[in-house]
C-alpha cells in the first residue's frame, strides 16, 4: 500500500517536472538551431513557419513515423513466439506474410473478408446511428427552453465517463443473469436475451453500447454547427413558404455541412479503429464478433504473430487510407482540411468581405 | 428556393427572431420535446447510475436482480476499502500529474504548429495536413511494440518520461486540425494590425489571436486531457513499476485472474469518472461552440 | 539578444542539472535491487501474501530490494515477451505453470534444474514444468484444481456419479435455484469432463490436438444434457455468475478451484464440503481435472549477483515454514513434500478433499500449442451450450481451429 506522502509527491513532481523541462529545453534547442540555420545562414523564406512546425513534427516523427517504419520493417520478417529472439527478414517473408492476411484464417477460423465486411457493417451502422440520434437531440435542443443546460449536460454522461469504466459497466448488464437490460425483459414478460454466447446479440449488445458511447459526442458537434446558422436564414424561408421539413433539407443541412462532413470522416476514422468496445464486450472471444483491429490484437499479442500482424495492421491502415483518399477526391479537400490559407488582405478592404467564402451555402459561387 | 437574404440589420431581427422561434412551438409540442429529452436523458445517465448501486452494495450480496439504484443495505463501505487497501489515492495523483501536463504541453505545441497551417502556404502543406489525416487512422495496436522499444532504446522506459512525451504528442494531429479551423476563421487584418503598430509576428499571434482562441483552446485542453487521462494501451507497456501506475492500470490490478471484487472496482470506477466529470461540465460551455467554430462562420 | 542568449544558456544549464537529479531513482538501500512480477491477484488475497514474503525476506537482508508488480495473467505473458524484446524483462516471474510454454518457445526464460535441489518438491508439480527434458520453473504450490463444492444444507451428501448427480440436481433445481452450476465460458471446466470420458486433448506426443474424438463429443453431449434435457444449471453462467449463484445460496453445488476455498469457507464454515467431481456413470471413469500451480521463473539474463539473490530468496519462500503459512493464509496444497505430510493439511477436511480430488488430476499441458487448443475449444463449448451447434460439429471445428492456430504459431 503505498500511500501519498509529501516524499512521493515531491518526487513524482520532480520526475514529471524534469520531463517537461527537457522537453522545453529540446524544444529550445531546436529552435535556435533552425533560427541559426534557416534563418540567418539560408535566409529562407520560410523560417518562421518551420520553427512553429518543428516540435509537433519531431514529436510525431518518434511517435507515429518510426513506428509505422518499424512495422513495415517487421512485415518482412517471420517472428513469431519460436522465432523471438532471431526472426529472419527477407521479401519471401513479406509475401507470405501480405498473402496469408488475405487466405488464411487471421485468427483461428475466420478469414480477412468476413471481418472487413463486418467491420464496414459495425462502422456503417454505428455512423449512421450516431448522426442520426445527435441530430435529432440537437434540434430538440437547438432553442430557449428551460433546463435546456440540465439536459445538455445529463446526455454528454456517457462522454465524460472514461471510455474503459463504461464499457466495463455495460459489459456487466449484458449478463444473463443479472444485466438489467435482462431484468427489464423478464419483468415485461420476455425471455432474456444471451447476449455473451449468441453471435448475433452480441454483435447488437456491442453497436448498443457504442452507439451510447458516440451520439453525445455527435450532438454536441451538431449543436454548434446548428447554433450558428443564422436565424434569419430560417426566417427567410419561412417567409418564402417553407414548412419545417424543407426549412431542414434546403437550409439546415447545408449550412451544417461543413460542421457534418469532418464529424463524418473522424466518425468513420474512430469507429474503424474503435478498440475497447468490441474488445471488451466480446467477452466469449466469439470470432462471429471481431472487428478488423481487435483481430489485429489478438494476432499480434494472444498469438505473437508478429510478422504477420505487422502486416495485418499495413493493410487496415492503408484501407483507410484509401478511403480518405477516394472521399477527398470525390468532394475536394477544403471539406475535411478547412479553407486554404487566407491571404493577407490589402488593407482597406472591409472586414466582412475578408471573411466570406467564395462559396455560398450550397456552393454557388458568390461575386 | 428563392435567393436568401444573407443579412438584416440586427435590432430587426431579433424582433423576427423572437416572434419565428415562440410562433414555432406550440405548448403540445414543447411537452413533447421535453418527454423525449426526458427519455434521453434516462437512457444516457441510467447505465452511470448502475455503476453507482454496485458500488454501494454490501459486500456479501455481489448481484442481485433488483433494479433499485440505491440497493438494500447500501453502504459505502467498498469506498472505504478502496481507499484504505489499494493505492487508489496514488493512481489518480499519478495519472493527474502526468494528464495535466501533457495537456498543457500538447496545447501549446499544437496552437503554434496549428498557426503555422493557418497563415502560411508552404511546399509541403498539404501533404502534411493529408499526414495529419493519417495519423488519425493507425491502429493502436500497431504502435505498441514499436514504442516499447523505441522507449527502452532511449532509456525512458520505468519512467513517465516515455509517457510523457508520447502523451503530449498523441492528440496533437487532431487539435492542431481544430486550431486551425478556429484560426482561420480569425481575419488577417487584426494581425497586420498589429504589425504595423510594430508588434512582431509572433507578438501579433501571443497578444492577438490567442486570447481570441479561447474557447479552441479550452477544447483543445479538454481533449488533450481526455486523451492521457483514460489512455490504456501506452500507459501498460511504458509503466513497469507498481508506483508509478495511473489508474487505468490501477483498475486493472483490481480484476482477480477469476475473481473481481465489483463493489471494490465499482466504487474505484466511479471514483475515476467524478474529476473527469466535473472536468467537463465545467467546460462545457465551450463545447458546442469551440468544437465547429470556423467551420461555418461565413 | 545577447542577454536573451545568456539567460537561455543559464536556463538549459540548469534544466539539464534539475533532470540529471530527478532520474536517480530512489537507490536501495545495497548493492541488489531486484524486480519480480507476479499475476497473484489482490482479489484472492494472494497478491498481500506475495507482498508480505518479500516484506519478511528484505527485512533480514537488508541490502536486497524486490520490487513487486502485479499483471493480469494475461498481460504478464504479452509484457513479459515484449520486455524480453527490448531486454527490460523483470529478473522473475511468481506466475501460472503454463507460462512456461510460450516463454520457452521464445527463449526468455531459463532452465532451473541445475540451479535448485527440485528433489525436495512433489513430484507432479516439477513434472509440470517439464519441457524437452529440462525444469523451467520452481514450484511454490501444488493444485489449481477443479473440485465439486457444495452447499451441505442443500446437500448432505455429495453424489458420487453423475447419475446421482442429475438425480439430485433435478430435486434442487427449483424456485430460482440451480442444482449445479459451473463456468460455462472457460474449456477449463470442461476437460475435468473429457478425462472422465476418457479424452485427452493431446495424442501421445503431447503436441499434436486430439479433439475431434468420440469422447469429446460424449463430453459436449454431456454438457449440453445438463442444460437442456436435465435442465440442472443456468441458462448463462460465467465466473461471476456461477460464484454470485452459489454464494447466495442459489447453488447447491458447484465446481470451482481450490483458489475460491477461502472465500467459501468464510462465508459458508462448515455447511461447505468438498468432493472428487462426480465419476461418469457411462465410462465409471474418474473426471480428471487439470492440476497446476503456480511456479517462480527466472529470466534468461539473470546471472551474477542478483541471481545468487533469487536463489536465496526462492529457497527462503519455499521453505517449510512459508509453505504452511500459504497453506494457512490461501488454502493451496504446498508444493514442499514434507510440508504436505503436515498435520495441518491430513487433519483439514477441506484441504483433504482437495488433496483426494488431485489424485485423480492430470498434469495441465503447458507446451505452446496448448494456447491454441484452449482457444479452440472455447467457443465450441459456448456454441454447443447455447446450443447453436450440435457437439459433433462442435468437436470438428475445435480439430480444425487448433490445428491452424498451431500452424500459426511458427
Amino acid at each position: 500500500m503505498h500511500s501519498l506522502t509529501t516524499d512521493i509527491v515531491l518526487r513524482s513532481l520532480g520526475q514529471v517536472g524534469s520531463t517537461v523541462l527537457a522537453i522545453l529545453a529540446g524544444v529550445i534547442v531546436l529552435e535556435t538551431a533552425i533560427y541559426l540555420i534557416f534563418g540567418k545562414l539560408l535566409k529562407h523564406r520560410h523560417t518562421l513557419p518551420i520553427m512553429l512546425l518543428a516540435p509537433a513534427a519531431i514529436g510525431l516523427l518518434a511517435l507515429i513515423v518510426y513506428p509505422i517504419i518499424y512495422e513495415v520493417v517487421l512485415s518482412f520478417s517471420n517472428m513469431s513466439l519460436f522465432t523471438f529472439r532471431n526472426p529472419k527478414f527477407g521479401l519471401m517473408y513479406a509475401e507470405r506474410n501480405f498473402g496469408d492476411v488475405f487466405t488464411q484464417p487471421v485468427l483461428k477460423l475466420v478469414h480477412f473478408l468476413p471481418v472487413f465486411l463486418r467491420t464496414v457493417l459495425w462502422t456503417t451502422i454505428q455512423v449512421t446511428f450516431h448522426v442520426t440520434f445527435g441530430m435529432i437531440l440537437a434540434l430538440l435542443l437547438n432553442r430557449p427552453m428551460k433546463l435546456r443546460g440540465l439536459y445538455r449536460t445529463l446526455l454528454i454522461v456517457p462522454w465524460a465517463i472514461p471510455q474503459v469504466v463504461a464499457v466495463l459497466a455495460w459489459r456487466g448488464e449484458f449478463q444473463f443473469e443479472y444485466g438489467f437490460l435482462n431484468i427489464v425483459l423478464r419483468d415485461i414478460g420476455l425471455h432474456g436475451i444471451e447476449w455473451k454466447s449468441s453471435p448475433f446479440w452480441n454483435f447488437v449488445a456491442i453497436n448498443i453500447t457504442n452507439i451510447w458511447l458516440g451520439v453525445p459526442f455527435m450532438m454536441v458537434i451538431l449543436l454548434g454547427g446548428l447554433q450558428s446558422i443564422d436565424k434569419t436564414y430560417y426566417e427567410a424561408a419561412e417567409m418564402d413558404g417553407a414548412g419545417p421539413w424543407r426549412r431542414f433539407r434546403d437550409v439546415t443541412l447545408p449550412l451544417i455541412n461543413p460542421v457534418l462532413t469532418p464529424a463524418v470522416i473522424l466518425g468513420v476514422i474512430w469507429t474503424t479503429n474503435n478498440f475497447n468496445v468490441p474488445y471488451f464486450i466480446n467477452e466469449y472471444n466469439l470470432e462471429s464478433s471481431e472487428i478488423l483491429v481487435t483481430a489485429l490484437f489478438r494476432a499480434a499479442f494472444d498469438y505473437s504473430r508478429f510478422g504477420f500482424s505487422a502486416a495485418f495492421a499495413i493493410v487496415i491502415f492503408l484501407i483507410l487510407l484509401i478511403f480518405a483518399v477516394i472521399y477527398i477526391r470525390f468532394s475536394g479537400l477544403e471539406s475535411v482540411m478547412g479553407r486554404s490559407v487566407q491571404k493577407p488582405v490589402p488593407a482597406g478592404i472591409g472586414r466582412k468581405t475578408a471573411t466570406r467564402s467564395p462559396k455560398g451555402p450550397r456552393g454557388e459561387v458568390r461575386t | 428556393m428563392s435567393t436568401i437574404r444573407s443579412r438584416s440589420p440586427k435590432g430587426v431581427g431579433v424582433m423576427r427572431r423572437f416572434f419565428v422561434r415562440s410562433r414555432g412551438d406550440s405548448p403540445f409540442q414543447r411537452t413533447l420535446i421535453h418527454i423525449a429529452l426526458i427519455i434521453a436523458c434516462v437512457i444516457a445517465v441510467y447505465p452511470a447510475l448502475r455503476i453507482l448501486t454496485v458500488s454501494l452494495r454490501p459486500l456479501n450480496i455481489l448481484m442481485s436482480t433488483s433494479l433499485a439504484i440505491i440497493p438494500q443495505g447500501a453502504t459505502l463501505k467498498n469506498f472505504a476499502t478502496v481507499f484504505a487497501q489499494t493505492d487508489f489515492v496514488r493512481w489518480i495523483w499519478n495519472s493527474l500529474i502526468i494528464t495535466l501536463s501533457t495537456a498543457i504541453v500538447g496545447v501549446i505545441i499544437a496552437s503554434t504548429s496549428a498557426y503555422a497551417f493557418s497563415r502560411w502556404s508552404f511546399p509541403g502543406r498539404t501533404g502534411a495536413l493529408v499526414f495529419l489525416l493519417a495519423t488519425q487512422m493507425i491502429p493502436a495496436a500497431m504502435l505498441m511494440i514499436p514504442l516499447y522499444i523505441l522507449s527502452a532504446r532511449l532509456g525512458i522506459i520505468n519512467s513517465w518520461r516515455g509517457l510523457v512525451i508520447a502523451y503530449s504528442v498523441q492528440a496533437v494531429p487532431f487539435s492542431i486540425w481544430i486550431l486551425k479551423g478556429y484560426y482561420d476563421t480569425v481575419p488577417y487584418e487584426l494581425e497586420q494590425a498589429a504589425m504595423i503598430d510594430g508588434a512582431s509576428r509572433m507578438g501579433s499571434f501571443y497578444r492577438i489571436i490567442l486570447p481570441l482562441s479561447t474557447p479552441a483552446l479550452a477544447i483543445v485542453f479538454l481533449f488533450n486531457f481526455m486523451q492521457a487521462w483514460n489512455d490504456f494501451l501506452l500507459a501498460r507497456i511504458m509503466l513497469q513499476k507498481s508506483e508509478l501506475l495511473t489508474w487505468p492500470l490501477g483498475l486493472q490490478t483490481m480484476q482477480g485472474q477469476f475473481q473481481t471484487q465489483w463493489g471494490n472496482f465499482s466504487a474505484a470506477a466511479l471514483m475515476i469518472s467524478i474529476p473527469v466529470m466535473i472536468l467537463f461540465f465545467f467546460s462545457s460551455r465551450w463545447l458546442v461552440s469551440g468544437l465547429t467554430l470556423g467551420s461555418v462562420k461565413g | 539578444m545577447k542577454k536573451v542568449l545568456l539567460v537561455l544558456s543559464l536556463f538549459l544549464l540548469a534544466t539539464f542539472a534539475a533532470f540529471a537529479t530527478g532520474s536517480q531513482e530512489p537507490k536501495a538501500a545495497g548493492p541488489v535491487s531486484l524486480s519480480m512480477w507476479t499475476q497473484e491477484s489482490e482479489n484472492e488475497n494472494s497478491y498481500q501474501y506475495v507482498q508480505s514474503l518479500i516484506a519478511g525476506y528484505v527485512k533480514d537482508h537488508p541490502t536486497v530490494a524486490i520490487h513487486l508488480l502485479q499483471k493480469g495473467t494475461e498481460a504478464l505473458r504479452q509484457d513479459f515477451l515484449t520486455a524480453s524484446l527490448a531486454g527490460q524483462a523483470p529478473d522473475f516471474l511468481w506466475t501460472v505453470s503454463d507460462h512456461a510454454g510460450p516463454f520457452t518457445a521464445a527463449g526468455v526464460i531459463q532452465p532451473v534444474g541445475k540451479l535448485f535441489d527440485l528433489s525436495k518438491y512433489v513430484a507432479s508439480a516439477v513434472d509440470a514444468v517439464r519441457l524437452d527434458g529440462q525444469e523451467w520453473g520452481v514450484p511454490i504450490s501444488n493444485g489449481n484444481e477443479l473440485m465439486l463444492l457444495y452447499n451441505k444444507s442443500l446437500v448432505p451428501t455429495p453424489p458420487q456419479n453423475t447419475d446421482e448427480l442429475i438425480k439430485m440436481g433435478r430435486a434442487l433445481t427449483k424456485d430460482g435455484v440451480y442444482g449445479l452450476v459451473f463456468n460455462q465460458v472457460e474449456p477449463f471446466w470442461l476437460v475435468p469432463w473429457l478425462g472422465g470420458f476418457g479424452g485427452k486433448v493431446f495424442a501421445d506426443d503431447g503436441t499434436t490436438p486430439t479433439l475431434n474424438t468420440p469422447q469429446m463429443v460424449s463430453t459436449l453431449q454431456f454438457l449440453y444434457d445438463l442444460k437442456y434435457k436435465y435442465q440442472i444449471i443456468p441458462k448463462e453462467s460465467d465466473y461471476a455468475a456461477m460464484d454470485s449463484l452459489f454464494k447466495t445460496g442459489k447453488a447447491a453445488m458447484i465446481i470451482n478451484g481450490d483458489w475460491s476455498l477461502g472465500e467459501y469457507q468464510k462465508l459458508l464454515g462448515d455447511m461447505l464440503g468438498v468432493a472428487r467431481i462426480p465419476k461418469v456413470s457411462a465410462t465409471g471413469l474418474w473426471p480428471a481435472p487439470y492440476t497446476s500451480g503456480k511456479f517462480f521463473m527466472l529470466s534468461k539474463d539473470l546471472a551474477g549477483d542478483k541471481l545468487a539473490v533469487v536463489k536465496d530468496f526462492v529457497n527462503w519462500a519455499t521453505d517449510k515454514d512459508n509453505q504452511l503459512t500459504m497453506v494457512k493464509d490461501l488454502a493451496r496444497l504446498p508444493a514442499l513434500k514434507v510440508a504436505l505430510s503436515d498435520p495441518l493439511i491430513t487433519s483439514d477436511p477441506i484441504l483433504k478433499g482437495a488433496a483426494e480430488q488431485m489424485t485423480v488430476g492430470t498434469p495441465m499441458p503447458i507446451v505452446v500449442q496448448m494456447r491454441a487448443v484452449w482457444d479452440a475449444m472455447k467457443p465450441e463449448m459456448n456454441a454447443v451450450l447455447s446450443s447453436s451447434e450440435s457437439p459433433a460439429a462442435a468437436a470438428a471445428k475445435m480439430q480444425q481451429a487448433a490445428v491452424t492456430g498451431i500452424q500459426n504459431m511458427h
